[in-house]
């Protein structure tokens, strides 16, 4: 604690060979000392006031809209999932305004749900999660009365095994998980994971920053299912991961598509809707691919949380969302598949026909829904946190 | 006081050099003779001129870059194609960002009067201008110290935490609570180093003529640590309006601050409109430091 | 003046203690040319309650939201989480604790996956803060010592000017400076330098730079504060007495530099050891450094308990960092805040100005 002392010591020696000890008693000139008091100390208050004044100002005026007990709706959904212009148009017909957060991973979704800190009222995760979410009593049913538009929903999407009868959530976007590469830059066709664990493509890979797409891929490239349960299969995906990260240049969930865009890598693991975009942008030159081994077939749902405290602004949410002109444009801004199937006939024809928007049958019968591991949970978060940590 | 700096100042660095610090914010002492013409050891002088300089150029060279590249009308690539306005154009109609830096501002402000208040009455409590430590203060110079030194990370996820555990909402009301209890520290510490420096015998020449214990307080003390409290408010603010970290752990609906809907457009694709948000802070920071400067220039005896 | 001195030695030990702990106390604070001793008490607004009260609201404010959520966050890190995430309920805490089972998420820190990250958090801030020593001493000594007097309040405050801009612009302008199709790969490729663009951003290489650049401020001002204060005439000095210019440097800059040197390592060390923005978005989420690793067991991973068990160890190293520090001739306690108190001092006095909040920071 003292260690610092004896150093310090010779300090004062030295600089008194050159201090002159009368400096010693000058009378300070400090600020504020004497006759400099009065002004400078208004200055100073002035300063502060406004200082302090102006961003308050700011802040209380600038909120149009923003007036207290304003019905107000908060949305917690990913990244990308919902065009602004839908959520403006809502605001205007319904006078409710809109909150929107994101996340992108449905991990982080339910660590925000379990914390009890969140105060959402529409989530929309995805397949398995869904199914965790209810089993952790962590949302509310849904009350079908109040969703007229229930009727435009795709029956093919409905009543399955993670959400039966539907009793807590509606399908809302669902799509494929694939790699999105530039066939200028990579020489072969892609159409297996093992591109993405190609020594070849060392630093120009992205993969998804999301604990079971990644798991997913290392197990089908295995010869696995995306949902095996078996630990040490579980652990060999994990080696295979380990293995794969220094060709990796980045773990990213939210912007893959745009990263492959510009260039700054060359095969990107990914959801389909925004690789598609970038696809569609130059075809020439972008490519979307669910590989040969299968892929994953998700199926995001708008869900409402226990702990929501808007409801009548979620149910008109879900009603607004469920027209089919309403979903058609969703479809538009983010070019994903819309589980409405009234919508369809209004979606743009060339994102209709895309193959990588609405997979063709072929496709769709080599992908799979991820499946709630249960107890194995805690296992993957460890081996995934290894794999990020390693 | 026309050569060498004040032999205190060796005296001073006995304990360290933070614990050096403070104390002159109110140093009587003067620099060196303005006149006396710079003697430098003899160290090749270009050579450090060079490496100075691109210093600077290494602390500047990428702001400019993002002030250029604001007009630049090219969208995906840093290649030049032309002038352009329309990123500010976005900026000014995203109403997201419009919302944070409405958000960034009441944070701000609010947190910078709470905290300076706290901090300030702290600072007040155990350091009284020109006191010893007293035994008693120990615990509160420790309490006022840790949340300093604590990483930032670890202060969000404690407060996420606690949060948690009341089943609080995270809302604009836990960031304040969160920016309130990383500044209160600063405030104190500034302020604090402010009153160490002060001469009590002013204190005392106030009693002598008869002003009582809050007479010397409001128009001795206080007028006296002004420049100590406003520059922890300063400080207070410009913590609040940067942090990130803390408030990324803290921040719930509708409590999207600046730095973190920054990060959300760092995070969701490249696009120039950052280029023209930065630059816009830049100019608003700098504008800020200029008219302040220039506020604060003229008082009497600066020149000294 | 003698009186005081003498005050002043009879307290000598407990106080230097107290001193040396506190980074902005006045060392010594009656010893040289203080006003502090003289008339001790004489400020005082309120002895007793009356100090009491003052310092009420910030035992208040920081025991509920500050000391609470810490030992809180000590209870969650001898839990287990549950099969999800959350923390599992125990059902009998006398047989938790004596079968240490609370110690898990402390064992599990210390597998070699985990050293090994905390030892690339540490190897990457201290080849932050050598690199800033590297780049910022000269610079700091040519402030000081070689620059006119009047021209050095703007050229500081050059230096200071950074780091009133958002933290997050400056890590984002070399996002941008970096990435493939970035300025710098632009520049490579249409000046020929390279063939193909170069992978910058998402390195290593690219976090150490952003770390450099965001810290480098903070480690030239508490140098410039203490290499200001030295005396040209004791290098003339030891000039004089023959000393050659590597020896000078040697054994008069430096140990009087010393203290700001310290000072300078630590504000650069330890905000450098609990990153996790930049190696997130210069690292692209593949340099895991301490900070990351403990932000994605709260955010993602749904582990509160090792998330808990690896902050407390973080909070344990910088504490322990900083004694050593004080150790090491500086003070401990070291913090931005004293070290911006110090800035702010510094420059105002460098320019012969009272202090303004200004320029602090």
């Amino acid at each position: 604690m003292t260690g610092g002392r004896p150093r310090s010591r010779p300090a004062p020696a030295r600089a008194s060979r050159t201090g002159s000890a009368p400096r010693r008693q000058r009378p300070p000139d400090r600020p504020g000392g004497g006759d400099r008091r009065a002004r400078p100390e208004r200055r100073w208050l002035t300063v502060l006031a406004v200082l302090l004044a102006l961003p308050v100002a700011l802040a209380c005026g600038g909120g149009p809209g923003d007036a207290r007990g304003a019905r107000r709706l908060n949305v917690y959904i990913w990244t990308n999932y919902l065009p602004a212009e839908v959520v403006s148009d809502f605001q205007r017909r319904s006078g409710i305004r809109v909150e929107v957060d994101t996340y992108s991973s449905n991990e982080a979704l339910l660590e925000k749900l379990q914390s009890g800190v969140a105060d959402y009222d529409l989530v929309v995760p995805s397949d398995y999660m869904l199914q965790v979410m209810v089993a952790q009593r962590l949302l509310r049913p849904l009350d079908r009365r109040r969703l007229p538009g229930f009727a435009n929903l795709d029956p093919r999407l409905l009543d399955r095994k993670f959400d039966p009868g539907n009793r807590f959530s509606l399908p809302y976007l669902w799509g494929t998980t694939g790699i999105g590469y530039d066939r200028l830059k990579v020489s072969a066709p892609v159409d297996s994971w093992r591109a993405l664990f190609d020594p070849r493509y060392a630093g120009r890979i992205l993969m998804l920053d999301d604990m079971r797409e990644a798991f997913g891929a290392a197990l089908l490239l295995d010869g696995r299912s995306i949902n095996e349960r078996d630990p040490a299969a579980l652990r060999r995906a994990a080696d295979r991961l380990r293995a794969q990260k220094p060709l990796v240049r980045t773990y990213n969930s939210s912007e893959f598509a745009s990263l492959l865009a510009a260039g700054d890598v060359d095969l990107a693991q990914g959801w389909n809707g925004e690789l598609a975009k970038v696809v569609a942008q130059d075809r020439r030159r972008f490519a979307y691919v669910v590989p040969r081994e299968g892929g994953t077939l998700w199926i995001d749902s708008l869900a409402v949380p226990a702990t929501a405290r808007h409801l009548d602004a979620a149910y008109a949410f879900l009603a607004y969302l469920l027209e089919p002109a309403v979903a058609a444009r969703v479809v538009g801004g983010v070019r994903y598949a819309s589980a409405n199937r009234a919508a369809r006939p209004l979606v743009d024809p060339a994102i209709r026909d895309d193959p990588a928007v609405y997979p063709p049958p072929a496709v769709l019968d080599r992908c799979e829904l991820i499946e709630d591991l249960g107890a194995l949970t805690p296992l993957l978060d460890q081996l995934w946190t290894e794999v990020k940590a390693h | 006081m026309t050569h060498g700096p004040h032999p205190a100042h060796f005296a001073r660095t006995a304990p360290g050099p933070l614990a050096s610090h403070p104390p002159r914010l109110s140093d009587p002492s003067h620099p060196p003779d303005p006149s006396r013409p710079p003697h430098p050891p003899r160290w090749p002088r270009a050579l450090l001129a060079t490496h100075t300089a691109a210093v600077y150029l290494f602390l500047y060279l990428p702001i400019a870059v993002l002030v250029a590249f604001s007009f630049n009308r090219a969208r995906q690539t840093a290649a030049w194609e032309g002038f352009t306005l329309s990123w500010y154009g976005e900026m000014l109609r995203d109403e997201r960002l419009l919302g944070a830096v409405r958000n960034s501002l009441l944070i701000a402000a609010l947190a910078t009067v709470f905290a300076t208040v706290i901090g300030t009455m702290a600072a007040l409590a155990f350091a009284p201008p020109g006191s010893r430590p007293q035994r008693g203060h120990r615990p509160t110079e420790v309490l006022l110290l840790l949340p300093v030194i604590l990483p930032e990370v670890v202060l969000g996820a404690a407060l996420l935490t606690l949060f948690g555990a009341w089943r609080m909402r995270l809302s604009l009301a836990t960031v304040l609570i969160a920016h309130v209890v990383f500044s209160i520290s600063y405030v104190a510490l500034v302020v604090r180093a402010r009153l160490a420096g002060l001469d009590p015998a002013l204190a005392e020449a106030a009693r002598d003529l008869g002003a009582g214990a809050w007479e010397v307080f409001r128009r001795v003390t206080l007028p006296l640590a002004l420049p100590g409290i406003a520059a922890g408010a300063l400080l207070v603010f410009t913590l609040s309006i940067d942090d990130y970290v803390v408030t990324s752990f803290v921040a719930g609906v509708g409590a999207t601050t600046l730095p973190l809907h920054i990060y959300s457009l760092l995070k969701a694709g490249v696009t120039p409109e950052i280029n023209a948000v930065s630059t816009a802070l830049l100019t608003v920071t700098v504008a800020l430091i200029a008219v302040a400067h220039r506020l604060l220039r003229h008082e009497p005896g600066s020149a000294g | 003046m003698a009186g005081e001195g003498a005050e002043q030695d009879g307290a000598a030990t407990p106080r230097h203690r107290r001193t040396a702990d506190c980074p902005s106390r006045p060392p010594g604070g009656g010893r040289g040319d203080g006003p502090a001793g003289a008339g001790r008490g004489a400020w005082q607004t309120g002895a007793g309650w009356g100090t009491l009260a003052l310092a009420l609201p910030a035992w208040l404010v920081l025991g509920s939201f500050f000391l609470l959520p810490l030992v809180l966050m000590l209870g969650v890190s001898g839990a287990e989480r549950g099969i999800y995430g959350g923390l599992r309920p125990i059902a009998d805490l006398a047989a938790y604790l004596r079968s240490g089972a609370f110690l898990a998420s402390y064992r599990q820190s210390l597998q070699a996956l985990y050293l090994g990250i905390a030892w690339r958090s540490l190897w990457m801030a201290a080849l932050t803060t050598g690199l800033c020593l590297a780049i910022g001493f000269p610079a700091a000594y040519a402030l000081a010592l070689h620059v006119p007097r009047r021209r050095r309040g703007l050229l500081l405050g050059l230096v200071v000017v950074p780091l009133w801009t958002s933290f997050l612009i400056r890590t984002y302008a070399w996002m941008f400076i970096l990435r493939s199709e970035g300025l710098l790969n632009h520049l490579l490729l249409s000046t020929g330098l390279a063939s193909r663009p170069l992978p910058m951003l998402y390195t290593g290489g690219a976090v150490i730079a952003g770390l450099v650049y965001g810290e480098l401020p903070f480690m030239i001002l508490p140098l410039y504060a203490a290499l200001e204060r030295l005396d040209r005439t004791l290098l003339e000095a030891a000039a004089d007495l023959g000393a050659g210019r590597a020896a000078v440097v040697r054994r008069v800059t430096v140990p009087l530099a010393l203290p700001g040197l310290v000072a300078g390592v630590v504000l650069v060390f330890v905000p450098s050891l609990g990153q996790f923005v930049v190696s997130d978005l210069l690292g692209g989420a593949h340099t895991m450094l301490l900070g990351n690793l403990i932000q994605n067991q709260f955010a993602v991973a749904r582990n509160q308990p090792f998330g808990a068990a690896l902050a407390f160890e973080l909070t344990a190293a910088v504490l322990l960092l900083l004694g050593a520090a004080r150790a090491a001739g500086g003070s401990g306690k070291a913090a931005r805040a004293a070290g911006a108190a110090g800035q702010a001092a510094n420059e105002a006095s460098a320019s012969g100005q009272p202090p303004r909040g200004w320029e602090l920071l």
